[in-house]
């Protein structure tokens, strides 16, 4: 693992080379917002920008996202300039538009001073349902659980996530990995009973044997079956009951 | 009912890589007019790659429709050029003379009206295309008459 | 015959051919390009058929009838060229064919009536050569176009095809790359990017497997140059790759042809084959070893997908988003793999500098633009087409000299350049050269080549609404700048030309366009506030009107114009009273209509059918 040298507010820091910039700012204590990128999912990163950054390398300036940026030699970011913070401003009011009953969203908008938006809002026929499009939600039903049973439909402003012909998924397995991915609470899962309802389908979950508490869908356990070669009474008990 | 000997014959005229996915896909919506869902969800097997894949191209690539169209297709050609030679007006005379919204298909199923990209014939501005007949230096008076070989 | 097997076999072929060739015969030429096929060129191309062959002319000539590409001058078509007179024939009929055969072809005179005429000075022109649009012309990337049957490789190879690439197999690759950098090639897509330095990036990277690509996505709206070359010499393409492919060490190739362009993807597959058929292609071409093949990858209606990393994602087998990462495409490009992606024209340019060299191609253009570029001049303009000429021609040359000037005699007021990537150059800079870097120089850019020529009757803000509308509708919908910003430009651009326009517009307007400018994610979004701040910049006083007056000088906006009659010019012919769709024209016969503004739809019916330019808008 080669070692790198990068200037990061000021501050020399060492980090490993090609590491993105937003792990190493972590790293090193310093805040970037940050909302479709996740360190697990490989495919994720680069969609909603609000992590720009300056990066000053070679005598030239460029916004990069902060994400995916490889840190290399001679590299200097700056993440606290008026400039970032004018047009991460900037692209948290497009989000603010989009998303306008999104928490997640208000709340970072907040910590820019910026409590409302100059433009149109994607209400009633154009509601988004909180959704930013950052794909979160179908790279790690792909990746990390190899089902793909969602993916993102259209383009431009209507892109969204669905299952094929919005009808209920001949894959899914209602793991709710999506669910816990998506950084505005987007999808909806909703349990009663021992059934948990994702994406239009009903999931019969299995009850643990000590607490009778429905904790995970059989066609997960399928799944995960199928794919490790696991024993089945391993998921006999919950996780605090194992 | 969509024939499925045809599916698989257009399946089978590519190879069985990933590449070949959109040609099939084009191929589908030539035979059929539209890309039936029957035939997606054969080439998601055929292929072994997931029916959201598929579905995720079907809906992206604007030279699909997943919904059946009109018997003929009116493209209104909106590159800069026939912009600025009068293809709002050509458009708009469709929409109020085949009172159907631009598009989508007549109600009786006859004609599909649709605006699409720069044709590439710029220098006959503004341009339609009926069917596979590129007509040239279209006039909003007469657009009509030109439909009128095609009842 | 079958496969040519070596380089000197090769130049057999050639001379065989030519023995068999009476190239001194006279030859029809019908255009069979997009344009022509659309005016009728089939119909006439089978009067010529049938009335050679009645007349037995055969016997004494044997006239060859070619159907070839694009010769560019699509206005005027069907476009007919007769060898070895010279001479062209426009918007020829079918009934003009027994004429043309009997004065022309036996007789060798002139058909007036059929050849062109200059529209204000009423000259005529016979010989193709000397006609403006054709003159002044240098054409190198379109050298074949119109010549040369494009399905047909003989015609190609006896054109001199072919010896680009019989030059490149003797010569290493270095040296092969070296040629292309000195001769200052650079990408013809709209980047502009050495191609040079572009190949011997790709060739230094580590990799047992690297790929060429021909970007044929010609997505700008206005544009068609790609379209010609590849249906009307699509082995000029293919030479060019395959001299690309020896130089970085690439065996497979991909030609990425949109879907709006059935007939360049058939003509192209008939070349393919053609090519592989005579060893020019495949696992050991002319003799040499080196493999090489291609594979035609069709679009599906994506303007982004002309993106190289969005383009590379299609071919792969998805949708065309571009990739996020900060990674080059010849480092990781198709498939993770180093890759060279060039434009159709930039990969139509490369077997001349092969055979002329360097050197030759470099004194041609400008200092930091060299070589000639292949323009499509449209719009507003009275010659339209595709132009070839050195770079550093003036955007006024373009425009009054090849252009013939603007339609109908009014008044010239910008052209729009680089298509949605673009920006205007209003007419008080149009004695600038046509070249990369001026152009960027003062907001716009070179992009593919597209030139839209524009009047007084074009409304600069319905310009910026419409270029931000076309994109709005391409966007991928990956990054927020881009999928919710564009959106809201828009907003304001089609509020200003409602009449809904307010003072604080224009600021929001340039805020956004920072903001995507700077935060998208791929050359799509970083450029779409070009036409914007263009327009702005050059037009400030057409948006003031808009916005302050609520008044669209130009007279296009429907909220802010009225249509009315003039007294003096109408004749009463009642025409467009019978044409109106909303029955609001009143008037007696032979006597002067009214329109009635209240039920007016402002469609433009009227105007389009009156004879005696009695409408006004104001």
């Amino acid at each position: 693992m080669e070692k790198v040298s990068v200037i990061i507010d000021g501050k020399t820091v060492e980090a490993v080379k090609d590491q993105c910039v937003l792990d190493v700012a972590r790293e090193n204590g310093i805040y970037i917002p940050s909302l479709c990128y996740n360190p697990e999912v490989k495919s994720s990163g680069g969609a909603c920008r609000v992590c720009l950054v300056e990066a000053h390398q070679g005598g030239k300036m460029r916004l990069v996202t902060s994400c995916n940026y490889p840190v290399r030699k001679g590299l200097e970011i700056k993440t606290d300039t008026p400039f970032v913070h004018k047009i991460r401003k900037g692209v948290l009011e497009l989000l603010l538009s989009r998303v306008p009953d999104s928490d997640v969203i208000a709340d970072m908008a907040a910590k820019e001073g910026l409590t409302e938006t100059r433009f149109r809002k994607d209400e009633g026929e154009n509601n988004r349902y909180k959704c930013i499009s950052c794909a979160l939600c179908t790279n790690v039903c792909a990746e990390v659980v190899g089902v793909s049973a969602i993916s993102m439909e259209d383009r431009g402003a209507d892109k969204k996530p669905a299952t094929p012909y919005h009808k209920p998924s001949d894959v899914c397995i209602g793991c709710g990995a999506c669910v816990y991915a998506c950084p505005t609470g987007a999808i909806t899962m909703k349990e009663k009973g021992d059934v948990r309802r994702i994406w239009s389908k009903d999931f019969k979950m299995i009850c643990c044997s000590v607490c009778s508490t429905p904790y995970i869908p059989e066609a997960q356990v399928d799944w995960i079956v199928k794919t490790t070669g696991k024993d089945r009474t391993f998921f006999d008990k919950c996780p605090d009951h194992r | 009912m969509i024939d499925v000997n045809k599916v698989d014959e257009i399946i089978n005229r590519y190879d069985k890589s990933e590449e070949s996915l959109l040609a099939i896909l084009q191929d589908f919506q030539r035979e059929f007019y539209y890309v039936p869902e029957e035939g997606m969800r054969r080439l998601s097997e055929v292929m072994a790659v997931p029916q959201s894949k598929i579905y995720a191209m079907g809906t992206f690539y604007k030279a699909l429709s997943l919904t059946p169209r009109g018997k003929h297709t009116v493209k209104v050609c909106t590159g800069t050029a026939c912009h600025l030679k009068g293809a709002t007006q050509i458009l708009e005379t469709l929409e109020r003379e085949l009172k159907v919204k631009r598009n989508s298909t007549t109600a009786d199923g006859e004609f599909t009206v649709e605006c699409v990209n720069c044709v590439g014939a710029c220098a006959m501005a503004p341009v339609t295309v009926v069917d596979e007949d590129y007509y040239g230096q279209t006039r909003a008076s007469k657009v009509m008459d030109v439909l009128k070989k095609y009842k | 015959m079958g496969a040519i097997t070596s380089i000197e076999q090769l130049g057999k072929y050639r001379e065989q051919v030519a023995a068999n060739t009476k190239t001194d015969l006279p030859t029809v030429l019908v255009c069979f390009g997009t344009g022509c096929q659309a005016n009728g060129a089939r119909p006439v191309a089978e009067a010529f058929s049938k009335t050679i062959a009645e007349q037995g002319l055969k016997l004494d000539v044997n006239i060859g009838i070619k159907t070839t590409g694009c010769h560019g001058y699509c206005e005027n078509g069907p476009l007919v060229a007769l060898k070895p007179q010279g001479i062209l024939y426009l918007k020829v009929k079918p009934e003009d064919v027994a004429e043309i055969v009997e004065k022309t072809i036996k007789a060798g005179q002139v058909v007036e009536r059929l050849i062109y005429k200059d529209k204000t000075t009423e000259q005529t022109i016979a010989k193709y050569q000397e006609i403006p649009f054709y003159k002044y012309q240098h054409r190198i990337a379109l050298k074949n176009i119109g010549a040369i049957d494009p399905t047909n490789i003989d015609d190609y190879i006896l054109a001199g095809g072919y010896a680009g690439l019989a030059k490149a197999l003797k010569m290493e690759p270095d040296a092969i790359i070296s040629e292309v950098e000195r001769s200052g090639l650079r990408g013809r897509g709209g980047g502009g990017f050495p191609a040079g330095t572009k190949w011997r990036s790709c060739m230094a990277v580590k990799s047992d497997t690297r790929y060429v690509i021909c970007n044929g996505d010609e997505g700008d709206p206005g544009a068609f140059m790609d379209r010609s070359v590849m249906e009307g010499d699509p082995h000029a393409v293919i030479e060019g790759m395959i001299i690309g492919a020896i130089a970085v060490g690439a065996h497979k190739g991909y030609l990425y042809v949109r879907d709006e362009y059935p007939l360049a993807v058939k003509n192209l597959k008939i070349a393919i084959d053609a090519a592989r058929d005579k060893g020019l292609l495949g696992e050991n071409i002319l003799g040499s070893g080196f493999a090489f093949d291609l594979k035609i990858s069709r679009g599906g209606g994506a303007f982004v997908c002309g993106e190289s990393s969005a383009l590379m994602r299609s071919v792969e087998g998805n949708v065309g988003e571009p990739r996020a990462k900060y990674i080059r495409s010849v480092e990781k490009g198709l498939y993770d793999e180093p890759t060279v992606l060039n434009n159709v024209e930039t990969w139509a340019n490369v077997p001349e500098i092969m055979v002329k060299g360097a050197d030759w191609y470099a004194s041609l253009g400008t200092k930091g633009s060299k070589g000639t570029k292949v323009f499509s001049l449209v719009g507003k303009v009275n010659n339209t087409g595709l132009v070839e000429v050195p770079m550093g021609i003036s955007v006024r040359e373009l425009v009054e000299k090849i252009g013939g000037g603007i339609l109908g005699g009014k008044k010239f007021k910008a052209v729009q350049t680089g298509g949605p990537s673009g920006g205007c150059i209003p007419e008080h800079l149009s004695d600038l050269p046509v070249d990369f870097d001026s152009l960027t120089e003062v907001g716009s850019m070179m992009g593919s080549g597209g030139i839209i020529v524009m009047d007084e009757e074009t409304c600069m803000v319905d310009v910026a609404k419409y270029f931000t509308n076309f994109l709005v509708g391409e966007s991928c919908g990956k990054c927020t700048p881009c999928r919710d910003g564009l959106p809201r430009m828009l907003d304001i651009l089609t509020g200003i030309t409602e009449g809904k326009g307010k003072e604080e517009d224009i600021a929001a307007l340039e805020e956004l366009c920072e903001v995507i400018s700077w935060g998208a994610l791929c050359g799509l979004g970083t450029s779409a506030p070009n036409p914007v701040l263009s327009t702005i910049k050059y037009f400030r006083d057409e948006y003031d009107a808009h916005i302050k007056d609520k008044k669209c000088p130009a007279g296009v906006c429907k909220a802010l114009i009225t249509y009315s009659i003039d007294a003096e010019a109408c004749t009463g012919c009642t025409l467009c009273a019978k044409k109106c769709p909303q029955s609001c024209i009143s008037g007696e016969r032979k006597k002067a209509h009214v329109i009635d503004a209240g039920k007016c739809i402002k469609c433009g019916v009227c105007k389009d059918v009156c004879n005696f330019n009695a409408v006004r808008i104001a």
